[in-house]
């Protein structure tokens, strides 16, 4: 299959495909997508559309059956397991429904352990962990486990690991859907502020309100075909400045 | 829910969770087979010769008659005089010298026997066939042989018989009285004697009571007083036989038990450590079917349905396995012993069987109580993760050490599971202790043997092919002339003595004396303590001489030389020597005794041979010298089978034990793994890489492992010094250091890599695995 990359593309889908077993309906059909940079997209779909399969595709947690995915400039489809991972380190920033912090690391080794792993510097790491840990409104709990911390705070955490590398591209998946709906609007903008800096964003989501504050563009999957890809989301969300620079 | 449902409900789970399943069965197998292997172990080394004996009927009595002396009505009265309760022969005997490609094996006794089976001594055949025609024999299987003895189908000579001069060997065969050195068709045996020897057969006997020396002599007393005078011409009493294989028995048994009960402890570790992680691992599970109504018995049920069939599965399998690792063991254990056959006894595959099975129970029986004391929330809590707070600590001291980030996790996270961690480090210790003991005790197995065959320092021996020839003093001229003749001889020196060639006032038995015909040190004898002598007047003695006579290095006193009349000579003991027998030696030069170097003492020569020197093509070379039909023969100092089994063992059993310990390393990096799969994801979707993981999966072991080899190697030193000790105890001798001290600290530094390693290889698969898991598919993991 070919492909071709347009310039300021952060992602490309082409012809996508994933099916988990052979004979069964696959997850992904022929999916085609593009998202440039800077932009906000928001993923939605009812359950078992094939969300969470796109999100594990376009992070390279997982390899499509067909066709070719592209991201950063790469093709990630056909990257071994040890490129992948470089890819995701240095590349993506992943933020999970369920937080997935390791509960027996304090918040700041948290942040601190992709750009480790990532093999950042010592002191470059930590003062990149210590200004996100500021900006997330957290420094305060950088020696606390994360079993000690709300649900929200946990999240403040897992978005400022997932930017601790600043990735070129934040995914964030059910970012409130573990979270009360005061704690989830915090998250929400949070995430907008990012998006407003620049960071290119692609959100899978259950909550149409969510998706207005934050995409500049909706994407619908239902049982594994995009549905009216591009449609724009209704300005009043996205109307304020978007200051851009870094995330 | 019925209970029939809740079964059914844990069957499911099996089928669900195939790999636990399979773990747990594996585990229960290696260690079902560890433990019945332990348990065969230490009943084959409780008293093997007693038990053997009974089983094969042993001879109390081994009677020579001379056939021309009494009649065949004469010989088969003796049969059933009293106090005999079973008998037989009359066998014909003869004893022949054979030799073996070039190699004299020396005088051996054949008997003419048409099977190996009977009422009394029953021959265990090990191996080839019974002799079933001409220029067949069956050569004995015990101890004692040695590297060129000969093999099934070999070709063997027998010199200066009338008829047949070479006979092949069929088979290998165990007396455990060990009546005679081979076998032979009852016709082949009447054409082995020399011409003008006396006809002569042996008569096998068992009676009512001999159980002392005294009890067997009154029964050969009684036998001969019923047969014509002159008839019995010798007689060989069981006792001497037992206190033969007791010998080897007490040798070996301080580290066949000592391996035995290290095999018992891990597969105690192992199974209980599996056992209760994979029911803690089913929390969850089980939170899951209390809330949908189980009742906290059905949940009993279900549980030990999962925990059990598995492991009766891997039980089953495991008595199998063990039965069938334990043949080469008992092969060994067997040949050590000199009892033909040893074999699983059945109430050992039971009670491996019962006793595993029992350990499940007991092991799952806690984790499984405390489950059913819980709720439902609190079950599915609690079977998501370790304790929180633990190993906390840990992981932020590794975080401040400038290590990779990998490393530092991975060394860290033993301490979330502190138990686990506790059986991880227990198995680990043992194996590696197993190893170390193992190498600890070959190197000493190994100079021990070096000791008592001198192979390392005289690796060719010139003998007499007939310990009762005298040859000339041309003959022996000639072998002087021989091996200096010979490029490759560095030196030699001649040794003169013999049994009970000496007596020492005070002493109970006579001495067996070595004098040498000039510098002897060379040798190299072990020394306990002392020196080697060195002038005119000093000895040395070995440990059975310093206990029978009282007298303690630096002691001087006076010996005898037996039937020369000369005057007792004054002798200062200098050193003791490392001679494990019970008859007193002593060993000295030729200018201290020289009454005893006559032709008539002369026993041979040790030879040293320079360095790159040929030693077959050096034995060919002076045999030729030596014409061939002298009474002198060159030849490499006889081995002793003895050690080559017991090392052979040794390697066996430390091999088991590490193997079972890398399972028990498996089993639980197996299960954190499991465990942690969810963090598996995420730290791969976070930019881990395989090889990262690889190793961070592998640095959890490698703390335990570290913690293993600074336990396992004093442990291992230990261990093996007193089982040195132990073994020189059973053969009633001290033992030089350099016996135990065995293991310098160069070996002991790469033979601590052997924990490691042990870690390493265990670890290794399940890293392997979660190096190359999918991320997404970890992180749907529970």
């Amino acid at each position: 299959m070919t492909q071709q990359v347009v310039a300021g593309e952060v992602i490309r889908f082409d012809g996508v495909t994933k099916a988990y077993q052979t004979g069964a309906p696959p997850a992904l059909t022929e999916v085609n997508m593009a998202v440039t940079g800077g932009e906000a997209v928001a993923v939605m779909g009812p359950s078992g559309s094939g969300k969470s399969t796109l999100l594990n595709l376009l992070t390279g947690l997982d390899r499509p059956s067909a066709g070719t995915v592209t991201v950063a400039g790469r093709r990630i489809d056909a990257l071994s397991e040890g490129a992948l991972a470089r890819f995701r380190a240095r590349h993506v920033g992943i933020i999970f429904q369920f937080f997935n912090l390791l509960d027996d690391l304090t918040v700041r080794d948290n942040v601190l352990l992709p750009a480790q792993l990532a093999g950042a510097s010592r002191r470059r790491a930590r003062e990149r962990a210590e200004e996100l840990l500021e900006r997330m409104g957290i420094q305060q709990y950088r020696d606390t486990y994360p079993a000690r911390l709300s649900g929200g705070q946990r999240q403040r955490v897992a978005i400022a690991r997932a930017l601790v590398n600043s990735p070129e591209l934040l995914v964030a998946d059910e970012p409130t859907g573990a979270l009360d709906t005061a704690t989830g609007q915090q998250i929400t903008a949070v995430l907008r502020e990012l998006s407003d800096r620049g960071q290119t964003l692609v959100l899978v989501t259950h909550d149409p309100a969510m998706a207005q504050r934050l995409a500049t563009r909706t994407v619908q999957i239902v049982d594994g075909r995009m549905v009216g890809a591009g449609a724009a989301v209704p300005a009043p969300a996205r109307a304020t400045g978007r200051a851009g620079g870094d995330a | 829910m019925s209970w029939l449902a809740a079964i059914r409900t844990a069957t499911g789970g099996i089928r669900r969770h195939t790999v636990q399943a399979v773990v747990l069965g594996t585990v229960l197998l290696i260690s079902t087979a560890s433990a019945l292997l332990g348990l065969t172990l230490l009943a084959a080394s409780n008293a093997p010769f007693q038990h053997a004996f009974e089983a094969r009927h042993g001879a109390d009595l081994t009677v020579t008659v001379n056939t021309t002396h009494a009649t065949a009505n004469q010989l088969a009265a003796t049969r059933t005089l009293p106090g005999v309760t079973g008998a037989a022969g009359p066998f014909t005997e003869a004893t022949v010298q054979v030799s073996f490609d070039g190699h004299s094996l020396g005088p051996r006794v054949l008997a003419g026997r048409a099977s190996p089976g009977g009422p009394v001594d029953d021959v265990v055949l090990s191996e080839g066939h019974w002799p079933d025609g001409p220029g067949q024999l069956v050569l004995d299987a015990g101890p004692g042989g040695g590297p060129d003895y000969p093999g099934l189908g070999d070709t063997v000579t027998v010199s200066g018989t009338e008829a047949t001069s070479t006979l092949v060997v069929t088979g290998f065969a165990i007396s455990i009285t060990k009546t005679a050195d081979g076998w032979v068709t009852p016709a082949e045996a009447t054409r082995l004697p020399v011409a003008g020897t006396v006809a002569s057969a042996q008569l096998l006997y068992r009676f009512a009571t001999a159980a002392t020396d005294d009890q067997v002599h009154a029964d050969a007393t009684e036998i001969a007083r019923a047969l014509p005078a002159g008839a019995v011409v010798g007689t060989s009493s069981w006792l001497a036989r037992e206190q033969a294989a007791a010998g080897n028995a007490a040798l070996v048994q301080p580290f066949v038990v000592g391996f035995a009960l290290l095999g018992l402890a891990m597969s105690v570790l192992v199974t209980g450590n599996m056992v209760a992680g994979a029911v803690v691992a089913q929390y969850h599970r089980i939170g899951i079917l209390k809330s949908v109504g189980l009742s906290p018995a059905q949940v009993a049920v279900v549980y030990l349905s999962r925990i059990g069939w598995p492991s009766l599965a891997g039980s089953l399998a495991g008595v199998l396995a063990g039965n069938l690792l334990a043949v080469p063991v008992l092969h060994d254990s067997s040949g050590i012993y000199g009892i033909g056959r040893q074999q699983v006894p059945w109430w050992v595959s039971l009670a491996a069987l019962a006793g595993m099975l029992v350990l499940t129970v007991l092991a799952a029986a806690g984790p499984a109580l405390g489950a059913g004391r819980l709720s439902a929330v609190q079950a599915i809590a609690a079977g998501r993760a370790p304790t929180v707070g633990r190993g906390y600590a840990a992981h932020r001291l590794a975080a401040r050490l400038r290590l990779p980030r990998p490393v530092g996790i991975g060394l860290a996270a033993p301490f979330a599971r502190p138990a686990r961690t506790l059986v991880t480090l227990a198995s680990i210790t043992v194996g590696a202790t197993a190893v170390i003991f193992a190498v600890g005790l070959n190197l000493a197995l190994s100079r021990v043997e070096q000791s008592q065959t001198l192979s390392a320092t005289a690796p060719v021996r010139v003998q007499k092919t007939d310990p009762r020839a005298v040859p000339s003093a041309a003959q022996n001229a000639a072998v002087t002339a021989a091996l200096d003749a010979q490029p490759g001889t560095l030196r030699d020196v001649a040794v003169y003595g013999g049994p009970q060639t000496v007596t020492v006032p005070g002493m109970s038995k006579a001495v067996t004396a070595h004098v040498f015909g000039g510098n002897a040190s060379w040798l190299g004898y072990a020394l306990i303590n002392g020196r080697w002598y060195g002038s005119p007047g000093e000895v040395d003695a070995n440990t059975a001489f310093l206990a029978d006579s009282g007298l303690v290095v630096g002691d001087t006193t006076t010996v005898d030389l037996v039937g020369t009349g000369t005057a007792p000579t004054t002798v200062r003991i200098v050193g003791e020597v490392f001679d494990p027998s019970n008859n007193p030696s002593m060993f000295t030069g030729s200018q201290t005794l020289p009454g005893l170097t006559t032709p008539a003492n002369l026993e041979g020569y040790d030879i040293a041979l320079r360095p790159g020197t040929d030693t077959t093509a050096y034995l060919r070379s002076v045999n030729q010298a030596l014409g061939g039909h002298g009474p002198w023969l060159a030849g490499p100092p006889q081995a002793n089978r003895f050690f080559e089994t017991a090392t052979a063992l040794v390697d066996l059993l430390a091999l088991m034990v590490a193997v079972a310990a890398g399972l028990g390393v498996l089993n639980t990096v197996l299960m954190t793994t499991r465990d942690k799969v969810h963090d598996l994801g995420i730290f791969k979707a976070l930019g881990m890489r395989p090889g990262q993981l690889l190793t961070m999966v592998v640095c959890q072991v490698a703390g335990p492992a570290i913690v293993a080899a600074a336990i396992a190697a004093p442990a291992a030193v230990a261990l093996t010094t007193a089982t040195v000790q132990a073994m020189g105890d059973a053969a009633r001798t001290a033992v030089p250091t350099s016996f135990s001290h065995v293991l310098s600290p160069a070996t002991l530094a790469l033979l601590s890599l052997a924990p490691l390693a042990i870690a390493a290889a265990g670890a290794l698969l399940p890293a392997s695995w979660a190096a190359h898991v999918r991320p997404a598919t970890a992180l749907r993991a529970e």
